[in-house]
């Protein structure tokens, strides 16, 4: 195993390399508790599904205090032997690499792409560096359908808590799904599987001064793999467990980012979602089974507060974009009782519609106008929650089909009010 | 015979000599005049044109422009605003200038005056200006931040925000109009100062129970729990 490096005179550390045949990223801000067991996941995977591959680890950090870069460099499996009975010692490689640029995970991810690309490498990988639940099959899962199978793009797919991922739920997957056309179940994972070739094609896009160098790089990077054609499929990788949620973490900021990337996709690409009218689902792979998941704990009654000051201070901002009857809607939602608090799917597409088209017409500050989605977001959680409080995963993800359903069957209205 | 001719020939005679030399002059000042109502007029309609050719309407759109016009009560797009404001330039220029021709001593000391004052008035005016429009601005988002943030006074907070900005912007204006140069910017720090004061004082005596049992409460109580969804 050879030393990291983390110098700037990196390019010269990797030409000495030459080329690669696999590479995974590990973008990273301070996560020294959990990294080490990415790491060593990692370098398992690399060991016992690509023995004889010349495999580097890339760990993009952002200025981390708490020493993830140390930890990354002496984070190792010591004894292979306890993890695989015959083993062969891989060429392995560790890069720990601060990267350069806005702070966040998509400048974090273009300084693994820069690698990928030096490295002339066929299959690339990128996890996040909090997680607990990560596996040596995951690296399988993620890089094996590039190396063999041809694909350009794998997206994950995991078991998740019914109340998680809420804006993949009921904005990204319903959204990318009715426009693209494709059934990518977690667009915004955050663990992905590419080709280098997808990796030097992302290089080369003139993006990386935008949100999708923060929150909003997941979103495009598979919205810009499936709107070029490249062969896009997902492997399911289990649960997936990562540290507790920064409590600092702004949720406004996170729906901005996310939200605003998506919308702005879709100018980027409106010549492709035109000729869309239904979705495709993708090759999945991996072997499903299902997992216990830790339970979410929800604070219903701060949430429909949070809807209702939305509805009270915001309102002369919706009224501008959103249609008459949707904002009456709203504003009488402010007179019922909480167990009558409902935003129907019809209500929610027709609200992410209005703002997509508010922020492709510019109707008001770009910033301004996706912030004040987030107390509807909200309002809208809340309805979920209640709606599936007795559901099992199964009923949910039958409610989340229909809510797409929805998304499909309004696309054309939509579409009428683009031009 | 000598003293009619002096008091009631003569003066008719200076008067009519000098309607004479200044006749030609308001005649002058007329045609000048109808001509800065006309050319005016064509500034508006060429402004209009070239202000939608390059877009202005879009441009004012993206920047938050139209938005804060709008809620200032003023409907007419950002192009047909500036294309106005050109065309009355224009007309009062040639105002000015129809007035000067007239060569009246006092006239031209008064449009001297104002010569030299009408740059402070065109800044001040900017100056207002700019100070509403980010007045609307940062006011709307503290207002949203606010909001997100879930605080109850969030609508208080986002016009206080607002409105302070606006009064920084009118003392700035009012300054540069150099009216009462150092009273308005003493008054604005008196005020300024008094408000943060008052609140100190109202906070620390006149609320000093409210304010101990609210940082008690606080320090007792736990937090309230937050969610442990994960959005993304």
């Amino acid at each position: 195993m050879k030393k990291v490096i983390r110098t700037d005179d990196i390019k010269t550390y990797i030409k000495s390399i030459g080329n690669a045949d696999i590479i995974v990223g590990i973008p990273s801000y301070n996560n020294a508790s959990t990294i080490g067991h990415v790491v060593r996941a990692v370098q398992a995977g690399f060991a016992k599904y690509f023995p004889g591959k010349k495999a580097v680890l890339v760990n993009s950090d952002g200025g981390s205090t708490d020493g993830t870069m140390d930890i990354v460099q002496n984070a190792a499996i010591d004894n292979m032997q306890s993890i695989l009975l015959p083993h062969k010692v891989n060429p392995f490689i560790k890069i720990a690499t601060p990267y350069h640029g806005i702070p966040g995970k998509g400048s974090a991810f273009r300084r693994i792409f820069e690698i990928a690309d030096s490295l002339c490498v066929k299959a690339c990988a990128v996890v996040d560096s909090d997680l607990r639940s990560i596996t040596p099959e995951w690296i399988e899962l993620l890089i094996k359908p590039v190396m063999e199978g041809e694909f350009d793009y794998v997206a994950p797919l995991y078991q998740r808590h019914k109340y998680d991922g809420t804006i993949t739920n009921s904005i990204v997957y319903p959204l990318t799904r009715a426009l693209y056309g494709k059934r990518v179940r977690q667009p915004i994972g955050g663990d992905f599987g590419f080709s280098g070739r997808l990796a030097k094609f992302y290089l080369s896009e003139d993006v990386w001064e935008t949100d999708v160098a923060r929150y909003g790089i997941d979103i495009w990077m598979t919205t810009t793999a499936i709107a070029n054609d490249f062969k896009v499929c997902q492997a399911y990788l289990g649960a997936k467990i990562h540290d507790p949620k920064d409590p600092g973490a702004d949720l406004s900021a996170m729906l901005y980012q996310v939200a605003g990337s998506t919308f702005d996709l879709m100018d980027t690409y409106s010549n492709v979602w035109r000729g869309i009218n239904d979705s495709q689902p993708v090759p999945t792979f991996g072997f499903r089974y299902d997992v216990g998941l830790e339970p979410v704990a929800v604070n219903l009654e701060r949430m429909i507060d949070r809807f209702y000051l939305g509805v009270q201070e915001l309102g002369f901002i919706w009224k501008e974009i959103l249609p008459g009857s949707l904002f009456d809607f709203f504003r009488d939602l402010t007179n019922v009782s909480q167990q009558d608090f409902a935003i129907p799917d019809t209500a929610w597409v027709d609200t992410i519609y209005s703002f997509a088209l508010a922020t492709h017409k510019k109707t008001l500050n770009r910033e301004h106008l996706l912030r004040s989605l987030t107390p509807l977001y909200i309002g809208r959680v809340a309805s979920f929650v209640m709606e599936t409080r007795d559901s099992s995963a199964l009923e949910v993800e039958q409610k989340i089909e229909a809510l797409c359903k929805a998304f499909e069957n309004k696309k054309k209205a939509l579409l009428s009010d683009w031009d | 015979m000598n003293i009619i001719e002096r008091i009631m020939v003569e003066p008719f005679e200076k008067f009519y000599e000098k309607l004479l030399v200044f006749l030609p002059n308001l005649i002058t000042s007329f045609i000048l005049l109808i001509l800065g109502i006309l050319l005016g007029i064509f500034v508006k309609w060429a402004c209009n044109r070239i202000f939608r050719a390059m877009n202005l309407d879009g441009l004012s759109i993206k920047l938050g422009m139209s938005d804060a016009l709008s809620r200032s009560g003023i409907k007419d797009p950002l192009s047909v605003i500036v294309s106005r404001v050109l065309k009355w330039l224009t007309i009062v220029t040639f105002i000015i200038v129809a007035m000067q021709n007239l060569s009246i001593p006092t006239v031209e000391h008064l449009i001297d005056r104002m010569f030299l004052y009408l740059p402070n008035i065109f800044f001040a005016g900017l100056i207002l200006i700019l100070g509403y429009i980010l007045s609307n601005f940062f006011g709307r988002a503290t207002l949203i931040a606010s909001v997100n943030a879930g605080m109850s006074s969030a609508g208080l907070i986002g016009k206080a925000v607002r409105f302070t900005v606006f009064i920084l912007a009118c003392t700035m204006a009012l300054e540069q109009l150099g009216i009462g140069k150092d009273t308005i910017v003493i008054a604005f720090a008196i005020i300024f100062g008094g408000v943060v004061f008052a609140f100190s004082l109202a906070f620390g005596l006149g609320a000093k129970d409210i304010a101990g049992d609210f940082l008690r409460k606080k320090m007792k109580e736990p937090k309230i729990k937050d969610d442990d969804i994960d959005y993304l």
